[in-house]
């Protein structure tokens, strides 16, 4: 412990200016809480402080000096406490920074992902065509895989023994009964479930899963459809012509547009096929569309009147639309996957990229 | 189907831009899907639709051509020049199944000398990618490429009898038929014969023995209508396919027999030379065809399109279609009475009362119109139809729950082998397989029970492919027998797959086992309102003592475990019916959460490994303390310290009151009390 200068003679209140230069020398080198703290404890501590033991020998200092030396060993108690406060501060900041250094993380390492799942890409397809016909007013109708041959061809005017039948490449059951070779037979249920209600328009899409006896590069046994209808009092074929595009411009872009090819199909007269515009060059013609500029994306029609009066409902008052496209190419296109077999051969490094 | 430019030439005026031939046809409902020029001709390919057969000859294509360019339409000369001889004195005709042969019409050349075909014939033939054979044979397969009606010709000399019969085959006959194959014939079958024997499929192909030869002088020409249906029996039981037989499915012109077999006389004695006898057979079923008439209203067809279409532009396409038109309307309202061409016949289906349905005739008009011109609009209905289904909604819960829970949808088939469907359980056991009849291969030989095989084979697929974890689900129908009912039972399953290590060290790796997928199950139920208990169980295919069936309300609705087959690391499955996840209840009201600090205590105790969590838990819920809000497993362990066969069971207690704030005493109290008793019921006593 440092000695005030003095000590032996009467104190005087020039000794404070000296120990103010001593205190500021021994200040300057304090680097650490420790060293601090010892500065502390020898100038303003309690028992030994020098600052106290000035004070103490107040007694000793001629009366006529006293004034001017209490004076000047309070301007070094202050003096001592100011730039103790300010160290204090200065090494409260060096002492957080540290710590910062010491807890900061790399933010560039990656983060960890909650471990998200995806829907299978057919199901994206399927959900968004939903909502856009919901949003036109539809309700979705599902019925059974395993049909009969009644809903499944004899409904929708496929007689027996014709040739149309052909085009089907059905996949029976050992007991009689079919695979479902489209999503038509769902049509069948709505309009014998609902002939009763009519005049009430019905207006139903109906995805579900299809099979074909159809097995190789470009056709998988399986597939999925998404067919419509709509039927009430006054549908034109222009109705058809309109819901086709705004479903298509929804489900494709706003420019997209469409040409129909009239064609055949045994449930609806007229038929048609429908293109819209090829959505990989805009229309430009290019290998996708064999330059063309469009892609054949669905069939439809207007539904038959045979097929209308087998259900209950009479052609000569109501009539109809019907239209059916398959799931598995839109999404294929979408996520540029370029087989049909990739769609279900359930790769999980696949499946786990859909997005959308 | 591909048409010759320059034949079609023959009987319109065609435009100088193929291409734009091309476009009009496809525009017109014939699909011209290829345009080629070959030589100093052009081929156009075009897919003609089964309800046509009209337009699968140049002449039916000439015929729309004609109309869309409005043009003229030549037919070709069809009448010969006969000789005296007149054709009942030299063959007969007799029709014994009228219903499969409604018409028979034939006519005789004597004298001709079979030889080549004139390069004219040659060309328009090879130019359709035929084979010339003879100037007979070509003559007969001209006549079918120009006006669609099949015809045979028969050396009349091979005729037993000179006769002809229309008849169906008799059980064990046999017949050797032109491309040398000799054929079993039944009943079914309808037959061409000759007093003693079969000479031809009717409408299929010829029989060798009548074959048209160099020898042959004098020949029977068939020009036939078959009855479609008949034709298609005959040729699928033998499992042939002609051009003749395609024409005759899909139903020729029962008109245009006589006018044919006139025209092969014609072109025959032309070219082959010999004398056309007078005359021709037409063995004709009354009544056939029947006229097809029906009424044809302006107004109603232009609310139908959605167009304005004048009514003299539907007067001259359906003129130029062939349709006749009797004006039946008053000036206000333009109306037809509307007589069907013979050769549109079957693609005019009449109605119940026999009338033509009015929408063939809207079809006929706007495929000329072009359905392009039609303007878009939208149904002028308001409102929506139906809302969502529960099992809609159901199906999206679980698809959002389980993808957000990190399993990815997967889609399989339906079907797969039997021997994979025997491997796992089924949620209705004791069940046989639905087998399909004509399969793709035995790997999808019957329709699924589970959806777990084709989840099972996923699995490993991805685990060869180097994945560290599977984690997938999928939902989709199964099928079950359901005898006295008209179709099977086809109820959806939700099947789940999962094993591997997930993550790296960095993310917190998580190794999944039975517990991580029975935690996706239990967290789905809950979210659907559902409470399902697990239950040990033996099930085929899954390691005993790792699997369990799931119970709702007392019912099995599912199972899950661990695949016994191990490859790699292992695999865990379950599978439930949906049915087992609906109706679910779901309270909406909260609980509202205490305001005051809880108390939570730990207790650990060793018990024997027999007795199941599900025990313990179920006598803390009968036990439960005063405010105890909620018990949670905390720690199993097995090892250093704890006997073999016990285990220590740490579980957590958090008591919590609304009211107040609970003191420490209190909750010792009663912890000690709920403690003391479970160990006095499950404690290890050695």
């Amino acid at each position: 412990m440092a000695e005030p200068s003095g000590a032996a003679g009467v104190p005087e209140s020039s000794d404070a200016a000296v120990l103010a230069e001593r205190f500021e020398r021994e200040a300057g080198v304090v680097s650490d809480r420790a060293a601090w703290e010892d500065l502390r404890l020898r100038w303003i501590g309690r028992k030994q402080g020098i600052v106290r033991s000035l004070l103490a020998r107040t007694g000793e200092v001629p009366p006529d000096q006293r004034r001017a030396y209490g004076q000047s060993v309070n301007d070094l108690k202050d003096r001592v406490e100011t730039r103790l406060t300010e160290l204090d501060e200065r090494l409260a900041a060096r002492e957080r920074e540290a710590v910062i250094r010491s807890e900061a993380v790399d933010v560039t390492l990656p983060g960890r992902r909650p471990p998200l799942g995806t829907l299978h890409p057919v199901t994206r397809v399927f959900r968004e065509m939903e909502e856009i016909f919901a949003e036109l007013g539809y309700s979705v109708a599902e019925g059974p895989e395993v049909e009969d041959d009644y809903h499944n061809f004899e409904a929708l005017n496929f007689p027996r023994d014709h040739p149309a039948r052909d085009t089907q490449d059905t996949l029976f059951l050992e007991n009689g009964l079919l695979l479902r070779t489209h999503t038509s037979p769902v049509q069948i249920r709505t309009m014998l479930a609902r002939a009763k209600d009519m005049p009430k328009p019905i207006r139903v899409i109906c995805p579900g899963r299809v099979f074909r006896n159809d097995n190789d590069l470009r056709h998988s046994p399986m597939f999925h459809q998404v067919e419509g209808l709509a039927v009430a009092e006054g549908i034109t074929v222009g109705d058809m012509k309109g819901t086709l595009l705004a479903f298509l411009r929804r489900l494709f872009s706003p420019e997209t547009e469409i040409r129909l090819r009239p064609s055949h199909f045994p449930f609806t007269e007229p038929s048609a096929e429908v293109d819209v515009t090829c959505q990989n060059c805009k229309g430009q013609g290019c290998a996708v569309c064999s330059n063309t500029g469009w892609m054949e994306i669905l069939g439809c029609g207007m539904v038959d009147p045979r097929v209308l009066a087998g259900c209950g409902i009479d052609p000569d008052r109501y009539s109809g639309f019907a239209f059916g496209m398959g799931a598995d190419r839109v999404a294929m296109n979408r996520y540029g996957i370029p087989n049909i077999r990739l769609l279900f051969e359930n790769d999980e490094r696949l499946l786990r990229q859909v997005r959308g | 189907m591909l048409f010759s430019r320059s034949w079609l030439a023959e009987y319109v005026d065609l435009p100088g831009d193929s291409q734009d031939l091309a476009r009009r046809l496809t525009a017109a409902g014939l699909n011209a899907e290829g345009v080629e020029e070959k030589g100093d001709d052009v081929l156009l390919d075009i897919e003609v639709t089964t309800n046509r057969p009209d337009a699968m000859n140049h002449l039916g294509i000439a015929r729309e051509a004609a109309v869309l360019y409005e043009r003229p339409l030549r037919r070709p000369e069809s009448s010969p020049e006969e000789g005296s001889e007149r054709v009942e004195d030299a063959a007969s005709v007799e029709v014994e199944d009228e219903e499969g042969c409604p018409r028979y019409v034939a006519r005789v050349v004597r004298g001709v000398r079979v030889g080549p075909s004139p390069d004219w014939l040659r060309k328009r033939l090879e130019a359709i990618g035929l084979r010339s054979i003879n100037n007979v044979v070509d003559v007969t397969n001209f006549i079918l490429w120009e006006m669609g009606q099949p015809l045979h010709a028969f050396d009349l000399a091979k005729l037993g009898g000179r006769k002809i019969i229309v008849r169906r085959a008799r059980e064990g006959e046999m017949l050797t038929t032109l491309d040398g194959v000799e054929r079993k014939l039944d009943p079914e079958m309808l037959v061409i014969a000759d007093a003693e024997r079969p000479v031809a499929l009717a409408g299929v192909m010829g029989g060798a023995d009548s074959e048209v030869t160099e020898e042959t002088a004098d020949i029977l020409i068939e020009s036939a209508h078959f009855d479609r249906r008949r034709v298609r029996l005959t040729a699928r039981a033998l499992g042939m396919h002609t051009d003749a037989s395609h024409r005759f499915e899909r139903g020729t012109d029962p008109e245009g027999s006589l006018v044919a077999a006139s025209r092969a006389a014609r072109l025959i004695a032309e070219i082959a030379g010999g004398t056309v006898l007078a005359g021709a057979i037409d063995a004709r079923k009354a009544g056939f065809p029947p006229e097809r008439k029906g009424r044809l209203e302006l107004a109603r067809l232009n609310a139908f399109a959605g167009a304005e279409i004048p009514a003299a532009d539907v007067e001259r396409w359906l003129a130029g279609l062939g349709f006749g038109l009797e004006s039946a309307g008053t000036p206000e309202d333009t109306a037809w009475d509307v007589t069907v061409p013979s050769w549109r016949f079957f693609d005019f289906q009449p109605r119940p009362d026999g009338r033509a349905y009015e929408a063939d005739f809207f079809e006929e008009v706007l495929r000329i119109y072009g359905l392009d011109n039609i303007e878009a609009t939208l149904p002028r209905l308001t409102g929506a139809d139906e809302p969502r289904t529960p099992l809609q909604k159901l199906r999206d819960r679980i698809r959002f729950y389980l993808s957000a829970a990190g399993y990815a949808e997967a889609i399989h088939f339906a079907f797969h082998s039997r021997d994979m469907d025997a491997r796992f359980p089924s949620l209705r056991p004791g069940t046989e397989p639905l087998a399909l009849a004509n399969p793709l291969s035995e790997a999808y030989s019957v329709l699924r029970r589970s959806l777990i095989p084709n989840l099972v084979e996923t699995a490993r697929f991805n685990q060869r492919r180097g994945l560290p974890a599977v984690r997938l689900f999928e939902l989709g129908t199964a099928f079950f027998e359901n005898p006295g009912a008209p179709l099977p039972d086809q109820p959806e399953q939700l099947g789940l797959v999962c094993g591997g290590t997930v993550g790296t060290s960095w993310e917190h790796a998580m190794e999944l086992d039975f517990f991580d997928l029975k935690g996706a199950l239990e967290g789905l139920a809950d979210a659907l309102g559902v409470t399902l208990e697990a239950r040990p169980a033996e099930l085929p295919g899954l390691l005993a003592g790792n699997t369990a069936e799931l119970v709702r309300s007392g019912e099995v609705v599912g199972y899950l475990g661990r695949v016994e087959e191990e490859e790699g690391y292992p695999i865990y499955v379950a599978e439930i019916a949906l049915d087992g996840l609906a109706g679910g209840e779901s309270s909406l009201e909260v609980d509202l959460p205490s305001r005051y600090p809880g108390i939570s205590a730990d207790f650990t105790f060793t018990h024997s490994l027999d007795i199941p969590w599900a025990e313990i838990d179920r006598a803390i819920a009968e036990l439960r303390p005063a405010d105890l809000v909620s018990s949670d497993l905390k720690i199993r362990y097995r090892g250093q310290g704890v006997p073999e066969g016990a285990v220590n069971t740490t579980i957590s207690f958090l008591y919590n009151s609304g009211e107040r704030s609970l003191t420490q005493e209190e909750v010792n109290e009663r912890q000690a009390a709920l403690t003391g008793e479970l160990e006095r019921r499950f404690g290890w006593r050695g």
